[in-house]
């Protein structure tokens, strides 16, 4: 049985420094940074004040159907997000709802936890008090307090339904996944949504990753327990992949959706196609030694059928903390030597989490698309730690047609995907 | 049909039927239910007041230094010891002979539970009392101050199979899925198609979870979704009866090994059953309500028989969804009559959830497992509280009592809000 070939024919982004794809791609050239003061609420109390927040997001401008606005109130904002990337993505590869075999057609998303809004829950968290310096009493909450809360409360936060809302936004009853795997979420739900396409359980997916951190229970959540940047004064370098001096991540928010093809199906319909999805692998570094790692990365490449010489770029996670980063660059260093050229899109919007996957191949596969690879932000003075080639000077002409996209999660999960460069 | 041919060579279970496979199934031939008040938080004002939950549940009792997992998720603390009972039974606990980048995890395992007390405290005290707009400045400073850095943590969905991987060092393929009701089963689907495409030769799958907290319970009362008969806690799961009104919130864990035919084989593993078809579709419907004519379960039924290169008549018992709410058990009941025809009133039918309760993520590998000791006892496990029956409903549900009968296949379906549809079909091992 000849092996189905999977191509990528639709883009959707929504970043803090652009939320299309030229925007996106025009602004990472430039160096720009989406990393400023938080805006959304007085971030004084927190340790980490700065994040990379989407400067506007107006789902109404994307999203026409009033059937489906209607449905935006039942939608935490990463749930809108989700749903405005994957349209954008859809709309991108000149598809239309009705004009695919809706069973041929799945969804499949990268997800985290997704917060409760606070106006949600504190009403009824309010009259629950028992005295003014509280507690809140289970009984009364039980009684009284549960009846404050929107009935529909539960629906707005479940971690599959940005799937789930693109599934019947865009009519797609093919297999519908949610991948929960943090910083690795959005790969491993794309890897998963290739190897259906592959075994031919559908010809379409839209997939990809969605999160915002932009709210105050995200924010106190992550600043306890994640290894956040305290250059409050200055947000723009906050962010400092790889670099000697970095001090942690800060916190973004971001979308990105694919419109991924079985090769025939998209050639019949003479889509535009961006690029071909080659080859993935994921796995767990048990030790953080960076081997397993590495041995992710070499499988992924061995099913691409690419060797590391023919690698572009590697797109690294570039999380910017001390210990992440070493893992990491220990792992690049050992598959393709201190060479490669290393890019890492953290240092210009942040840490997205489960969305991240997404948002930074995008930036690889616009990168083979058009010829050239944005520089790295913030990596000033490499750690000698990290023995790979961060790209940091300007624009850079891509000259070979593959690139690898790493990402892994603080326990371990690990997943590479290769992507290669269409020449027709 | 498949070149590499998958089969389960362990399993484990903590339910509140049981904290062993051998309990959950003895317990529900006997028709017990895990109903009974709510004791994992002071429930006793909410609309819905019982759960079916585990009981005497103490992590120590499977593994040594448990207190490693203090600040873990209840979800967390149900796999690592479900995981621990499968992986002993499959021989792989400590098994220097296997290559341990070689077996995966997969898990639809749910999220732990937020702090409460801490969490309504800090957005109470933040509003102000003529109004109840809360001010993140103000919750900031209160929810920093009294929330647990590693609770926060815990909380995240990728921690349980994180935990499990490093626990028990599997270093192969790792994926933590949410398809909410559908989940485990769900994840048990795609474990299945990571062997049969080589990317691993054995995988720990299923799934893990309790909501019964306060914001559970609230979620699923809200929605209108839980049995409130209060008076009567262990007949409140009825599912396919008349007078049904709501499931019960269940929590537990179920794993199971699957593993590469051969790869079991050369080794001398125990094969208990082979997992042969797998479906999953999307209702594409709405958020709130499965489709009514059951569009997402019939074509994810016929996925799955069409994956086991079977006919609807090689079927030899279904275990239901069977939440007992009025809609998921009408449209499951159209779903399996429009997929089996006329067969479908000589297919027996029941619902493990009418014991069990609703185990959430959990509940698809648990019912999975339920399946593969029926075809290995051949026994069927009933549908419990069965009194009125419901003229939409008009299946043979093996009421109230189990029956004999040999059964070679099973086939197990799993629905979650928002339109998840999963079916999996389990197979006598026959060489």
């Amino acid at each position: 049985m000849a092996v189905r070939r999977v191509v990528f024919t639709g883009l959707g982004v929504l970043t803090p420094v652009g939320s299309d794809p030229d925007a996106y791609f025009a602004a990472l050239c430039n160096r720009t940074s989406g990393v400023r003061r938080l805006a959304f609420a007085d971030p004084s109390a927190l340790a980490c004040q700065v994040g990379g927040e989407l400067p506007e997001f107006k789902p109404n401008s994307v999203i026409a159907n009033k059937e489906h606005r209607k449905g935006f109130k039942m939608m935490a904002r990463t749930v809108q997000m989700g749903l405005v990337a994957a349209t954008l993505a859809f709309r991108d590869a000149k598809l239309e709802v009705g004009q695919i075999d809706p069973e041929r057609a799945g969804v499949e998303f990268g997800a985290g936890m997704i917060a409760s809004e606070l106006d949600d829950l504190g009403r009824a968290a309010r009259v629950s008090l028992t005295s003014p310096d509280g507690p809140v009493s289970l009984g009364v909450w039980g009684a009284q307090g549960l009846k404050d809360v929107p009935p529909l409360w539960m629906l707005k936060y479940l971690p599959n339904m940005p799937s789930c809302h693109v599934s019947i936004t865009l009519d797609l009853r093919g297999p519908s996944n949610t991948i929960t795997a943090s910083d690795a979420a959005s790969l491993l739900a794309l890897g998963e949504a290739y190897r259906i396409l592959q075994r031919n359980v559908a010809d379409v997916f839209v997939v990809g990753g969605t999160e915002s951190k932009m709210n105050p229970l995200s924010q106190t959540r992550h600043n306890l327990f994640q290894s956040l940047s305290r250059r409050t004064d200055d947000p723009t370098r906050a962010h400092r992949p790889f670099d000697r001096d970095r001090d942690g991540s800060v916190l973004g928010e971001a979308a990105g959706g694919f419109v991924l093809e079985e090769l025939e199906h998209a050639k019949k319909r003479s889509a535009h196609i961006y690029a071909e999805l080659t080859g993935y692998a994921c796995g767990f570094d048990r030790s953080h030694d960076g081997v397993m790692m590495a041995k992710v990365i070499r499988t992924a490449l061995q099913r691409a059928g690419a060797r590391a010489d023919e690698v572009d770029h590697v797109n690294a996670q570039g999380l910017a903390t001390i210990k992440s980063d070493r893992w990491e660059a220990k792992a690049i260093h050992d598959v393709f030597g201190p060479k490669t050229p290393v890019w890492a899109i953290k240092g210009n919007i942040g840490s997205a989490g489960a969305a991240a996957g997404a948002v930074e191949l995008a930036g690889s596969i616009l990168a083979l698309t058009r010829g050239e690879m944005p520089p790295t932000l913030n990596c000033e003075n490499r750690d000698p730690e990290c023995p790979i080639q961060v790209h940091t000077d300007g624009v850079r002409p891509t000259n070979k047609p593959y690139a690898v996209k790493l990402n892994f999660t603080d326990k371990g999960q690990v997943g590479a995907v290769v992507v290669k460069r269409w020449e027709g | 049909m498949h070149s590499r041919r998958v089969v389960i060579t362990g399993m484990g279970a903590i339910t509140p039927l049981g904290q062993s496979v051998k309990e959950l199934y003895a317990n529900q031939l006997e028709g017990k239910s895990g109903a009974g008040p709510i004791f994992r938080f002071d429930g006793r004002t909410f609309p819905t007041n019982f759960a079916s939950q585990v009981k005497d549940f103490d992590l120590a009792r499977h593994i040594r230094d448990a207190g490693r997992f203090k600040d873990s998720g209840l979800n967390t603390k149900f796999a690592i010891a479900a995981a621990r009972q499968a992986l002993a039974d499959a021989n792989l606990l400590d098994n220097p002979k296997v290559d341990r980048t070689t077996l995966g995890v997969y898990l639809g395992s749910g999220e732990g539970s937020h702090d409460f007390p801490n969490l309504t405290l800090s957005m109470a005290l933040a509003c102000p009392a003529d109004g109840f707009k809360v001010d993140p400045a103000s919750f900031y400073r209160h929810s920093l101050r009294t929330f647990g850095a590693a609770h926060e943590y815990e909380m995240e969905m990728h921690t349980t199979s994180g935990h499990v991987a490093a626990e028990y060092d599997l270093q192969g393929p790792n994926y933590t899925c949410q398809t909410a009701c559908a989940a485990s089963g769900q994840a048990v689907g795609e474990a299945l198609e990571l062997i049969r495409r080589g990317e691993a030769e054995a995988v720990l799958t299923g799934g893990s979870h309790s909501m019964i907290h306060p914001f559970g319970v609230t979620g699923f009362n809200l929605l209108t979704t839980l049995s409130m008969r209060n008076h009567e806690p262990t007949r409140a799961s009825r599912p396919f009866d008349l007078n049904r009104d709501g499931f019960v919130l269940g929590e537990g864990a179920g794993m199971v090994v699957l593993e590469e035919l051969e790869h079991a084989k050369k080794r001398g593993a125990t094969i208990y059953a082979e997992l042969v078809g797998y479906g999953t579709t999307a209702d594409a419907y709405r958020v709130t309500d499965s489709h009514p004519e059951g569009r997402g379960a019939i074509a994810c039924i016929k996925w799955a028989l069409k994956d086991a290169g079977l006919k609807p008549t090689d079927i030899d018992y279904v275990n239901a969804h069977g939440t007992s709410t009025q809609v998921n058990d009408r449209a499951e009941t159209i779903a399996i009559k429009d997929v089996f025809g006329e067969y479908a009133y000589k297919t027996p039918i029941s619902s493990s959830k009418s014991m069990l309760g609703h185990l959430i993520c959990a509940a698809g590998v648990v019912e999975l497992i339920t399946c593969v000791e029926t075809i290995r006892n051949g026994v069927m496990v009933p549908t419990i509280n069965y009194e009125t029956p419901d003229p939409d409903c008009d299946l043979d549900y093996i009421p109230n009592r189990a029956r004999e009968k040999k059964v070679d296949r099973a086939l197990s379906n799993s629905f979650g809000f928002g339109g998840q549809n999963v079916s999996l079909i389990v197979s006598r091992f026959a060489g």
